[in-house]
């Protein structure tokens, strides 16, 4: 029953990720791109990672797709002449050969989900897992890590947010302010 | 080498995203499409990290109270710094477009060859 789930996630990632290359029309491309974010969010959440999902749900789902719809509205939608994207040869024989590499990698990588390998290390996760409630008092060991053990890293994060919110003003101060 | 791969599929789709992105951050004539291109990249990389957290038959990183020794969860460390990624790339993405609307705004197009042509006229 989980393969078969695991199995339906993999192929509609996969199908809507080749439809946002494919497609010619951008609105066409952000509505399936939306689709993605979401096949993401659930694969996340299949994968333990449930605060990771609803980031993703919210964040690529959500306020990614409402930022390139309003980009698409400021700008311009062009027509296509034609459904699908030409496929460009040459970019297409450099990726597939970067496929194969990928994959010759990944093959000596333990297999998904096999308990203590990749990340056994004691120092840490196991540390965490451990004494997050006793330090911090939150059971979620993720929101312990994020505003408690890495708080500065997390302040670090809202100063780049911030920053690039300056720096969209400052970039559309013209478009937006002198035509009004 | 079927099995070894059916037995790594998120690996395997982790390497798709990152070609699929890429190819179209190369080959897409649109702008916005690049940028959608860039998000796949990231996205695949997302996958990646939470991939290397998870633990087959384990629960997620919320541990209760009085939890059981033996019990086994996810690790919440990459789960993080996937966390911190995806709220810096969304932020790199509305910068990417902020640039693009005023791209459009002083040129009148947002295809790559056009563009290329506008440029070396003037």
């Amino acid at each position: 029953m989980t393969e078969l789930f695991a199995a339906a996630l993999f192929v509609f990632v996969l199908v809507t990720a080749l439809a946002t290359a494919a497609l010619r029309d951008v609105l066409g491309v952000v509505v399936v791109f939306a689709a993605y974010s979401l096949g993401t969010a659930l694969f996340y959440a299949f994968l333990l990672a449930p605060d990771v999902a609803m980031t993703e749900a919210a964040i690529g789902a959500g306020v990614t797709t409402l930022l390139l719809l309003l980009t698409l509205a400021k700008t311009v939608r062009p027509t296509p002449d034609q459904w699908l994207e030409r496929p460009n040869l040459p970019a297409l024989a450099v990726f597939g050969a970067l496929f194969v590499v990928l994959v010759a990698t990944v093959v000596e990588f333990p297999a998904v989900g096999e308990p203590g390998v990749m990340w056994d290390n004691p120092g840490v996760t196991q540390y965490y897992i451990e004494n997050a409630y006793e330090d911090t008092g939150v059971e979620n060991a993720v929101t312990a890590v994020l505003a408690g053990y890495r708080g500065f890293d997390t302040f670090g994060e809202a100063v780049v947010v911030f920053s690039a919110g300056i720096a969209s003003l400052i970039v559309l101060r013209q478009v937006v302010f002198t035509r009004e | 080498m079927l099995e070894t791969l059916a037995n790594r599929y998120t690996y395997v789709l982790f390497a798709l995203l990152l070609v699929v992105g890429l190819y179209m951050v190369v080959a897409s004539s649109n702008l916005v499409k690049k940028i959608i291109g860039l998000n796949i990249f990231q996205t695949g990389l997302f996958l990646f990290f939470v991939t290397t957290a998870f633990v087959d038959g384990g629960s997620s990183p919320v541990i209760p109270k009085e939890a059981d020794a033996g019990a086994a969860f996810a690790s919440p460390l990459p789960q993080v710094l996937v966390l911190t990624a995806i709220v810096v790339g969304v932020a790199l993405t509305a910068v990417a477009l902020a640039l693009v609307i005023r791209i459009y705004d002083a040129y009148g197009t947002l295809d790559e060859k056009t563009l290329r042509e506008v440029r070396t006229d003037e």
